[in-house]
């Protein structure tokens, strides 16, 4: 089994996780990377809507956000959660059918995307690089702190 | 997915097999609802989910026949597919559910999947249509030139780099792996723009990144090299990363980058002018001329849809009074709420942005007056040629712009004017010399803008008018009675050409001197809302100033009342309003006038004039406003019984059948629906210096 350097805050604490995807099963493969990054579920959710009201809510460091799902679809969700917050870290995941739906999550404010199935370490990368942008210096809380990979 | 432990392998198979018999229940659901409506688009979008859901999970899972076969499933469930084969679908949805199902059991039992050819076919049969041809365009790979800027783009960097700003070099080669090269695309152009100011980039869009390995681009940065690197490094979509900077030296100084501006618009500019001359004389105008291609980003729009946003702009004026209004009585009735100042700024924000809005919608109309010009050279030639003359046209303020549909009202009288100045007022070569001109007369055509209107002026260096002829004349053709032809002043004489049924060419020429051509120019002003006028000096020649609002859409004015109505006159007509007693008013000639600062005013009543119905007496009060109105240097003073305001109107055009009076020019609407009518000063002018005289003599 692979191990991953913990990807930690800047204060030292793990990054908080809300993991967006209507299939459980997806958010449990999801959910167990994120563990083995050294990371904490903040909050989980199966629809578009769910995820704004619980990123309002949990605020977390990072969202792993499914492009299709019921109620309210990936895009528009990441739209609305960037409106409300510009400093959100989305992280898209899906498979290569739905380029047009990430170009236009990626065209809403969305960092990054990610294939299914996904791969942990190139999960890890991805995290790794989105985390790190900190584009407003001390402004911003999250920023890579421990890394034992280089 | 071996990587991981076993343990957490067997606990992921437990969970999928779990959700995917949810899923596989949802799929025949949904495959039953799109037998009853096949052409629904949400459930074929749902089925698409589930399809797509299962093919996710059993990717994750290692299942990869499965994951295949919803693979080609995902492919079918679309729109297009559901038009064409609408009764095959669902049946293919509901084999693939059982097949789904068996490959499921099976998978579970650690056996081989069944092979599922009959349901490969189905889905073969449906995208093998003629319709839908597999995309096989590939195009060829652009070859990896390295930072070919373009002449502009360089200058730009130029420019960025002259400034002191730090500009890089960037390519980026997308990782081979990365399948979806477009969002790829999309990322590195986020990504880019996050980090500075992107100068130039290629590819340029998206669609051209799909077949593109390299991209380029000119970033100005603030941002060290070295975490520009590190932020272009992008885990799983850049594989290489390239970044050099640009030194000053490796660019040439440049001319002012205004200058180039100045010259690139100037060619749009152009171009457009030129394309839409061609438009005028050919339907067709030839595909690829040179001003095809320089104009390529100028748009063409069927002027009706740009009248369409202007129509709701003026919507959105009203709406804004409307608004306006409301905070108005709100704060009358909670002026200690703190929500007030809140509604106030949002208020004014949003006022700032309408007007934005206003003005760059009035923009779009605009066009330069050398549209209207351009036409002239021509003209002015054959008129001559015809009358046997030598006649010149000069033009300037081509470049005045002023909204489309103003200028092509305009395109009338000006001709009239045009013409009859090579007509009339140049006169011929022998006459011109006799009195010491050169023998080529000469015809000045200028535009400017003054205010909110634009200028447009026709000039010759001609004969200038007979004044003595016109009063004769007028005379004549019984327009004004002799001893009144005396008492008018030279510029009210000069105005009598306006007048319809005149003309002061002895013969009646072919091309001009029909007598109704100044009538027609002071009309057309009319009802633009605009003024001409005409100013002589015999043997020096003649000049026509014609004055337009820069747009018809909307004008500021003065709001009044009289008789318990409202009006408005344009703002831009009002010299001052000044309060005045009863007693102030004295009557000459039936008139009522006012001295005011040693000038005479003639006093207009609107009841008196226009068969208003007078609601109350005016004259009951004690002290009137008087509103002072100018157009051209004539004046009067308008009486009124309450200033109501300065507003923004909107104009809407009447139809002739609801108004029967030429004294009001428009209507609008105020924010809380009252109606206003919009008087019409030039009419009302021309109403004082006709009628009022003759009556006070018959």
């Amino acid at each position: 089994m692979k191990q991953f350097g913990a990807l930690l805050r800047k204060d030292n604490q793990p990054v908080r996780y809300l993991v967006v995807d209507d299939s459980v099963f997806a958010r449990k493969n999801l959910i167990k990377m994120i563990e083995m990054f050294g990371g904490e579920l903040a909050g989980e959710a199966g629809d578009g809507l769910t995820a704004i009201a619980e990123y309002n809510r949990i605020k977390p460091d990072i969202v792993l956000m499914d492009i299709t799902m019921p109620q309210m679809e990936g895009i528009e969700s990441v739209e609305r959660i960037v409106r409300q917050h510009a400093d959100a870290r989305i992280v898209m995941v899906s498979s290569v059918g739905y380029q047009e739906n990430i170009l236009a999550a990626l065209q809403k404010g969305a960092k990054h995307f990610v294939q299914k199935p996904v791969k942990p370490e190139v999960l890890y990368e991805i995290l790794r690089y989105v985390l790190s942008d900190d584009p407003n210096g001390a402004g911003a809380p999250v920023a890579l702190a421990g890394e034992s990979r280089s | 997915m071996s990587r991981n432990s076993d343990d957490r392998n067997s606990e992921l198979r437990a969970l999928f097999f779990e959700s995917a018999a949810e899923l596989l229940q949802s799929l025949n659901e949904a495959g039953l609802q799109l037998e009853a409506r096949p052409s629904d688009e949400e459930v074929i979008r749902r089925v698409r989910r589930v399809v797509h859901t299962l093919k996710g999970d059993s990717a994750a899972c290692g299942l990869h026949k499965l994951s295949e076969l919803a693979h080609e499933l995902e492919d079918v469930l679309t729109p297009e597919v559901a038009r064409v084969h609408g009764a095959d679908l669902p049946e293919v949805v509901l084999t693939a559910a059982d097949s789904i199902g068996a490959m499921l059991s099976a998978y579970q039992k650690n056996a081989k999947p069944p092979a599922m050819h009959k349901l490969h076919a189905m889905i073969r049969r449906l995208l093998d249509t003629p319709g839908s041809t597999a995309s096989s365009s590939s195009e060829a790979a652009q070859k990896p030139a390295h930072f070919a800027w373009t002449e502009y783009e360089q200058l730009m960097i130029s420019e960025a780099v002259h400034r002191g700003d730090a500009v890089y070099n960037i390519a980026l080669r997308i990782d081979p792996n990365s399948l979806m090269r477009a969002a790829a695309f999309q990322l590195i152009r986020n990504v880019l723009h996050g980090s500075g100011t992107v100068i130039a980039l290629r590819p340029e869009d998206n669609v051209a990144a799909a077949t593109v390995e390299v991209v380029e681009a000119a970033l100005a940065s603030t941002q060290s090299q070295e975490k520009l690197f590190h932020r272009c490094r992008i885990p799983s979509i850049v594989s290489e990363v390239h970044i050099e900077r640009v030194t000053p030296s490796q660019m040439p100084e440049h001319e002012l980058l205004g200058d180039m501006l100045e010259a690139q618009a100037a060619k749009v500019v152009a171009g457009s002018l030129e394309h839409a001359e061609s438009d005028r004389t050919s339907k067709s105008p030839k595909p690829g001329s040179a001003a095809v291609a320089v104009a390529e980003s100028t748009l063409r729009v069927d002027a009706t849809r740009i009248d369409a946003v202007m129509n709701l702009v003026g919507e959105l004026i009203i709406g804004k009074s409307m608004l306006h209004r409301t905070l108005a009585e709100f704060d009358k009735q909670h002026a200690r709420d703190p929500v007030r100042g809140k509604l106030a700024d949002a208020m004014a924000f949003q006022a700032r942005i309408l007007d934005e809005l206003h003005k760059c919608v009035l923009k779009i109309r605009m066009v330069p007056v050398e549209q209207l010009f351009r036409r002239f050279p021509r003209i002015v030639r054959d008129v001559a040629k015809q009358c046997g003359k030598d006649v010149a046209l000069e033009v300037s303020g081509q470049n005045t712009d002023l909204d489309k549909g103003i200028l092509d009202a305009l395109a009338e009288p000006l001709m009239h004017l045009v013409r009859n100045a090579v007509d009339h007022g140049v006169g011929s070569a022998d006459e011109r010399l006799a009195v010491g001109k050169p023998a080529r007369g000469t015809v000045y055509l200028n535009a400017y803008h003054q205010g909110t209107q634009v200028v447009i002026e026709v000039r010759d260096d001609g004969r200038g008018i007979d004044l003595a002829l016109l009063r004769a004349r007028a005379v004549e053709k019984g327009i004004i009675k002799a001893e009144e032809a005396q008492r008018l002043s030279d510029q009210d004489a000069l105005n009598l050409i306006f007048e319809s049924g005149f003309s002061t060419a002895a013969e009646v020429t072919e091309v001009s001197g029909r007598g109704i051509g100044m009538d027609v120019v002071r009309t057309v002003m009319d009802r633009l809302k605009g003024t001409v006028h005409v100013t002589s000096q015999k043997g020096r020649g003649t000049t026509f100033q014609l004055r337009a609002p820069l747009t018809l859409a909307s004008i500021q004015t003065l709001l009044f009342r009289v008789g318990g109505r409202l009006f408005a006159v344009p703002l831009s007509s009002v010299v001052e309003i000044t309060r005045i007693a009863d007693h102030e008013i004295h009557k000459v000639d039936q008139r009522e006038v006012l001295r005011l600062r040693d000038q005479i005013l003639t006093l207009v009543r609107l009841n008196h004039l226009s068969r208003l119905r007078s609601v109350d007496s005016p004259n009951a009060k004690k002290r009137n406003f008087v509103v002072v109105i100018g157009a051209s240097e004539k004046r009067f003073g308008l009486v009124v019984d309450s200033l109501v305001g300065e507003e923004e109107l909107v104009i809407k055009a009447l139809p002739g059948e609801i108004v029967t009076t030429d004294l009001v020019s428009g209507a609008s609407i105020l924010g809380d629906g009252t109606v206003v009518l919009i008087l019409n000063v030039p009419a009302i002018l021309s109403r004082l210096s006709r009628a009022t005289p003759l009556g006070a003599i018959a």
